[in-house]
C-alpha cells in the first residue's frame, strides 16, 4: 500500500467542491427531515425548500446579541461551519480515498467534532441565557456518553483495516473481502447509533422544538448569526451521516479521480444520503422523548453493542 | 555544562537576594523574579543544544562524602527535563514580579527564597547521576515546596501541607528502599552502575527487580499524584501561590514520571511484561477519574489540580506503552509510546502552567478561587482571557494545538500496540483508547465549564464586575506559555523528531521516523498522517466561506445590536441568578457517574493515614510521660544548659535559619562546582 501523502491540486479541488456542495445541501437535508416529520404527524407541513427560505430571510435580518454576551458568542457560528467544512473536505464521500487525507485521520476528525462541541456549548454559556446554559450542559453530557461508542466502533474498523486514515479504511472496506463480517456489522450498528445521536435527533434532542431547552445554545441567536448556526448544525448532520457511510457502506464510489466516475459517485452519494435521512427521520418520529437523566441507560446499551463487536473482532468472526 | 552551573547559581542568587532583602520586599520580589527568569534562560541554553545534538556529558565533581560520587550527567532525557523546567520557570518568574505583590507583608521574600530553592533543587535533581545526591535534592524539592504550600498560614493550608509532607515522605521512603536494593545489587550508588541491571548478564532475579520496580513506581507515583496516591495534590496545589502551583503542577509532578522512566526503563530495562501493564492501567484509571473529579469542583485551582492527576495519567499511558513495547521487542511501538508520553509531559507543563498563571491572575483581581463568584471576566481582562482560552483549548486536546499532537501520538501507539499477537495487548490497547477518548470528552466539558462560568456571560459579583486587566509582567508570563501552546502544536513536524530522539535514547535504539515533509506519521506512512500546519491553513482559509455567505446575502440589515437586550426568560423578568452555575452545569453528568464519585471516598488514603496518625499520636501521648520523666527531662535539662552556651548562634530570627539552609546548599552545590576541576 502506498503511503499517505500531501494532496495534489486536483484532489484539493475535489475536496473543496465536495465540502461546498455539502454546505449547499445542508438546508435541504434539514428541510427533508421536516417534511418527513410533518408527513408522520399527518400535517401538511412546510415544503422541502423551507429551510433555504428561512436562512435567506435570516441573513437579511439584524443581529442581536444579549447584553452580557462577548466575542465567543459572535465568532462561534463561523467556527462551527469552518470545522465541519474541514471534516467535509477530508471525507471519502465520492471517491474511495480521501481527497484531503491530511485532515482525514479518524482521530483528528473526532477531535474536530470536539472543537464544534466546545464552541457550540461555550456560546451557550456566553449568551447568559439559562436555557442556553442548560442546553450547553446537555450537549456536552451527550458528547461524553457518545464518545466511547463512536470511538470503539471506529477503533474496530481501524484495527481491521490496519490504519486510522478514513480513506484507507473506506477503500479497504470497499475493495477487499470483509475479514471480520460479524464484528463489522456490530461496529456498524453501534456507529449508526452514535451517529444518530450526533445528528441531534429524538429521543436525545429535538432541534425543531422551538421552545424550552431543546434549542439549546441556539436560543439567543438572531439574524445572520442564527442563519449560520442553522447551516452549521445541518452541515454537521450531513457530515456525520457521511462519516458513517464512508466507514460502513463504502460502495459505489469512484475508484479514481476522473470526472465521470466522480460524478457517478455524487449520484450514488445522494441516494445513500436520502436513505440515511429517511431512516433517521422515521426512527426519530416513532420514538418518545426520554428523561435526560436516563439517557445513559440507552447509550450504555449502545456501547454494549460496540463491545460485542470488539469481542467478535477478537475471536475473528 | 557551564550554562547549567550558571543557571543553578542564578537560582541560588535569586534565593539569597530574596532572603537578604527581607526588609525591602519590593526589591526582593523583583530580584528573585528577574534572577529566576535569567536562570531559566540559562537553563534553556544548557539544555537545547544537548537536545539537538543528542550528546551526553558526564562530569564528576568533588564530593565531601566518600560513599557518594557527585556525578552530573546531562543526557538527552535530563536535558529534556531541564528544558521543561526552564521554560516554565521563565514564565512563572516573570509572572511573579507583579503577582507576588499580593503577598507583600505575608512573607513574599520567604516565598521568593523557597521558590528559587525549589527550582534549583529540581534542576540539580534531574542531572544528578548518583542515588545519594538524587535523594538529597529530592528531599530539598519536597521541603521547599512544602513551605510554598503552607504560605497562606491558615488552617486549610497547614492541613494541606501536613498531608503533602506525609505522602511525599512515605513516597521517598519507598524510593530509598528501591535505591538501596539496587545499591546492594551493584555495589555502587552511581546511576551508571544501576544501568548495568538492564543487561541480561547482570539482571536481578525477576522477583527482586519486580519489587524494586513496584517500590519505585509507588514512591514516584505518590510524587506524580497518580490515582490512589493523589489525595495531597488537590489540597496542596491550590494552597500554594499561583506561580508556585504552576511549577508544582507543571514540573514537580513530572519528576515523579521522570523517576518511573528512570527506574523502570533506564535501570531495569522493562524486563517484565506486567510492569508496563501496571503503568498503563494506573495511567488509564488516573486519567478518567482525575477529570471526573475535576468536573465536580468549583474552586478553580482545585479543579486544575485534579486535571494534573488526569494528565499524569495520560503521560503514564504513553510510558506504559513504551515499556510494553520494549518488553515485547517492538522498539517502534516503544518509541511511539514514549514519544507521546514525553511530548505530553512537555505540553502539560506548558498549558497547565498557563492555566495556573491565568487562575492566579483571576484571583489577583477577584480575590476568590470560587468560580461561582467570577463571570464576565473576558470583557474586563481581555488579554488574560484569550491566553486562558488557548490554554483550555490545548488541554482539551483540540487540534491543531499542542495537547492534541501528543494525544494523537499516544492514540497511534496504542493502536499499534493493539495489533500485537497476545490477547493482553489486543484487549488492553483498545480499552486504553476508550479511556483516553472518555477523558478527552470529559476534559472538553470541564473546560467549557471553567471558561464559560468564569470568563463568559455576566459578572456574578461586584469584585468580578470591577476587575481590570492584570499588570504587564503577569500578562507576559501567561502569554509566553500561550504562544508556546501554539508553537508546540503547529511546529510539531519539527519538534516531534527532537523528542523522538530523546525517547529512542532512553530505550537505546535507532531513531524512528515520525515525520514526512510537514506532516507527522506514526513511523509508517500507511497508518496515519497528521499535519497541524496544514490544518490551521485550511481552517483559516475556510473562514472565507461563511464570511462570503454573510456578505453576499446580507442585504440592507442594520448593524448588530448589543448591550441592550436581556436573554429570553420565558416572558419573566431576567435575573443574573437564573444563569447556569458551575455545579448545575455538571449536575446531570455527576448523577450519571455517581458510582465513580463514591469510589473517591473509598480510594482516598487520607482518612486511613489520618487514623494511623491519630493512633500513633495517642500512643505516643500515653507513653510520653514515661520517657519524659526518665530520659527526656534529664536530657533536656542538659541541652538547656548546653544551649545557654551556644546561644550565640541562635537569634530566634527566621532569616538566620534560612541562611543555615543556604549554607548547607552552598556546601552541596557551590563548593563542588568551585573544586570541580580537581
Amino acid at each position: 500500500m502506498q503511503g499517505l501523502e500531501m494532496p495534489t491540486a486536483s484532489m484539493v479541488t475535489l475536496a473543496i467542491v465536495q465540502a461546498l456542495l455539502m454546505l449547499a445541501l445542508a438546508p435541504l437535508a434539514t428541510g427533508f427531515s421536516r417534511v418527513i416529520r410533518a408527513k408522520m404527524h399527518s400535517r401538511r407541513g412546510p415544503g422541502v425548500l423551507q429551510d433555504y427560505r428561512d436562512i435567506f430571510k435570516l441573513l437579511r435580518r439584524q443581529e442581536i446579541s444579549p447584553i452580557n454576551s462577548g466575542t465567543i458568542f459572535t465568532v462561534t457560528p463561523y467556527i462551527l461551519i469552518v470545522t465541519m467544512l474541514l471534516v467535509g473536505m477530508a471525507l471519502p464521500a465520492v471517491t474511495n480515498e480521501s481527497p484531503f487525507p491530511i485532515a482525514g485521520d479518524i482521530i483528528t476528525d473526532i477531535y474536530l467534532f470536539a472543537i464544534f462541541r466546545f464552541f457550540f456549548s461555550l456560546s451557550g454559556l456566553d449568551s447568559g441565557s439559562m436555557f442556553a446554559g442548560i442546553g450547553a450542559s446537555r450537549e456536552l453530557t451527550l458528547g461524553v456518553l457518545v464518545e466511547p461508542i463512536l470511538m470503539l466502533s471506529i477503533v474496530i474498523m481501524a484495527l481491521i483495516a490496519g490504519t486510522t486514515d478514513l480513506g484507507f479504511i473506506s477503500k479497504h472496506m470497499a475493495t477487499e473481502t470483509w475479514s471480520a463480517p460479524m464484528a463489522t456489522l456490530m461496529a456498524g450498528a453501534a456507529c449508526a447509533f452514535a451517529v444518530f445521536i450526533e445528528m441531534g435527533k429524538l429521543p436525545f434532542d429535538s432541534a425543531e422544538a422551538e421552545q424550552e431547552l431543546q434549542e439549546g445554545p441556539v436560543t439567543e441567536y438572531a439574524g445572520a448569526g442564527l442563519a449560520l448556526m442553522k447551516i452549521g448544525l445541518g452541515l454537521k448532520q450531513l457530515v456525520v451521516a457521511q462519516l458513517f457511510l464512508a466507514l460502513f457502506i463504502p460502495f459505489g464510489k469512484a475508484a479514481d479521480f476522473t470526472l465521470p466516475h466522480v460524478l457517478m459517485g455524487f449520484v450514488v452519494l445522494f441516494i445513500k444520503l436520502f436513505i440515511v435521512f429517511l431512516i433517521a427521520g422515521l426512527v426519530e418520529n416513532s420514538v418518545a422523548r426520554t428523561r435526560f437523566l436516563k439517557t445513559h441507560h440507552l447509550t450504555w446499551s449502545g456501547f454494549g453493542v460496540a463491545v460485542l463487536g470488539f469481542a467478535f473482532y477478537l475471536t475473528g468472526l | 555544562m557551564t550554562a547549567l552551573s550558571v543557571s543553578i547559581l542564578l537560582y541560588i542568587a535569586g534565593a539569597l537576594a530574596s532572603l537578604a532583602l527581607n526588609k525591602a520586599e519590593n526589591t526582593a520580589i523583583k530580584l528573585s523574579g528577574i534572577l529566576g527568569a535569567l536562570g531559566g534562560v540559562a537553563g534553556l541554553f544548557a539544555s537545547v543544544p544537548t537536545l539537538l545534538n543528542g550528546t551526553t556529558v558526564v562530569k564528576q565533581i568533588y564530593s565531601p562524602f566518600y560513599f557518594a560520587d557527585f556525578m552530573i550527567r546531562l543526557d538527552p532525557l535530563a536535558a529534556f527535563m531541564v528544558m521543561v523546567i526552564s521554560v516554565l520557570v521563565v514564565a512563572a518568574s516573570i509572572y511573579s514580579i507583579s503577582y507576588m505583590e499580593e503577598y507583600k507583608g505575608k512573607g513574599a521574600w520567604a516565598m521568593g527564597f523557597f521558590m528559587n530553592t525549589f527550582i534549583a533543587s529540581m534542576v540539580a535533581l534531574v542531572v544528578s547521576d548518583n542515588a545519594f545526591y538524587f535523594i538529597v535534592f529530592f528531599e530539598m524539592m519536597s521541603l521547599a515546596s512544602y513551605f510554598l504550600v503552607i504560605a497562606e498560614q491558615d488552617k486549610k493550608a497547614v492541613d494541606a501541607g501536613l498531608q503533602y509532607f506525609l505522602i511525599a515522605h512515605a513516597g521517598s521512603v519507598l524510593i530509598l528502599i528501591a535505591f538501596y536494593m539496587m545499591y546492594r545489587a551493584t555495589g555502587s550508588m552511581n546511576f551508571a552502575s544501576f544501568e548495568t541491571l538492564r543487561d541480561t548478564a547482570h539482571a536481578l532475579p525477576v522477583w527482586e527487580s519486580s519489587v524494586i520496580f513496584l517500590l519505585a513506581f509507588f514512591g514516584f507515583g505518590a510524587k506524580a499524584g497518580m490515582i490512589a496516591l493523589h489525595g495531597w495534590l488537590p489540597k496542596a496545589h491550590p494552597a500554594a501561590p499561583s506561580n508556585g502551583s504552576a511549577l508544582m503542577s507543571g514540573v514537580m509532578v513530572k519528576i515523579g514520571v521522570f523517576g518511573i522512566i528512570k527506574v523502570g526503563i533506564v535501570f531495569l530495562g522493562a524486563q517484565v511484561l506486567w510492569w508496563g501493564f501496571v503503568v498503563l492501567a494506573f495511567g488509564c484509571v488516573s486519567s478518567v477519574l482525575g477529570v471526573l473529579y475535576a468536573l465536580a469542583e468549583h474552586d478553580i485551582k482545585r479543579l486544575l489540580a485534579y486535571h494534573t492527576v488526569e494528565n499524569v495519567g495520560i503521560i503514564l499511558m504513553g510510558v506504559g506503552v513504551g515499556m510494553i513495547g520494549m518488553t515485547t521487542g517492538h522498539p517502534v511501538i516503544a518509541a511511539l509510546g514514549l514519544l507521546g508520553g514525553l511530548y505530553h509531559l512537555l505540553n502539560h507543563a506548558v498549558f497547565k502552567g498557563l492555566l495556573f498563571l491565568g487562575a492566579g491572575s483571576i484571583i489577583f483581581r477577584t480575590h476568590t478561587k470560587d468560580m461561582e463568584k467570577m463571570g464576565g471576566l473576558a470583557k474586563v481582562m481581555p488579554y488574560t482571557a484569550l491566553a486562558f482560552l488557548i490554554g483550555t483549548m490545548a488541554i482539551s486536546a483540540l487540534p491543531p494545538l499542542n495537547g492534541f499532537v501528543s494525544e494523537w501520538f499516544i492514540y497511534q501507539s496504542l493502536l499499534s500496540l493493539s495489533h500485537g499477537s497476545s490477547m493482553a495487548v489486543q484487549v488492553g490497547g483498545p480499552v486504553a483508547i476508550i479511556m483516553l477518548a472518555i477523558t478527552g470528552a470529559l476534559a472538553c466539558m470541564c473546560f467549557v465549564k471553567v471558561f464559560g462560568v468564569s470568563f463568559c456571560g455576566a459578572p456574578r459579583t461586584e469584585n468580578a464586575a470591577n476587575a481590570k486587566e492584570v499588570p504587564a509582567p503577569m500578562v507576559m508570563g501567561a502569554w509566553i506559555l500561550a504562544i508556546l501552546c501554539v508553537v508546540l502544536g503547529l511546529g510539531s513536524p519539527w519538534i516531534a523528531p527532537v523528542i523522538s530522539s530523546v525517547a529512542t535514547s532512553v530505550i537505546s535504539m535507532d531513531t524512528v521516523n515520525v515525520v514526512q515533509g510537514a506532516a507527522l506519521i506514526p513511523a509508517d506512512g500507511t497508518r496515519a498522517i497528521l499535519s497541524t500546519p496544514i490544518i490551521i491553513i485550511a481552517l483559516s482559509a475556510l473562514i472565507l466561506v461563511p464570511v462570503l455567505l454573510v456578505s453576499v446575502f446580507r442585504g440592507p440589515a442594520l448593524k448588530r445590536r448589543t448591550k441592550r437586550d436581556l436573554p429570553w426568560a420565558c416572558g419573566y423578568g431576567y435575573e443574573g441568578r437564573m444563569t447556569v452555575s458551575a455545579g448545575g452545569f455538571t449536575q446531570a453528568l455527576r448523577s450519571m457517574f455517581a458510582p465513580l464519585y463514591t469510589l473517591r471516598k473509598i480510594l482516598d488514603p487520607a482518612p486511613a493515614m489520618n487514623a494511623v496518625l491519630t493512633a500513633t499520636t495517642n500512643a505516643a501521648r500515653k507513653t510520653e510521660p514515661v520517657f519524659d520523666d526518665y530520659i527526656i527531662m534529664p536530657v533536656s535539662r542538659l541541652i538547656i544548659r548546653l544551649a545557654d552556651k551556644i546561644k550565640v548562634m541562635q537569634h530566634g530570627d527566621f532569616r538566620i535559619y534560612c541562611l543555615y539552609m543556604v549554607i548547607a546548599l552552598l556546601v552541596l552545590l557551590f563548593v563542588p562546582v568551585e573544586f570541580g576541576g580537581m
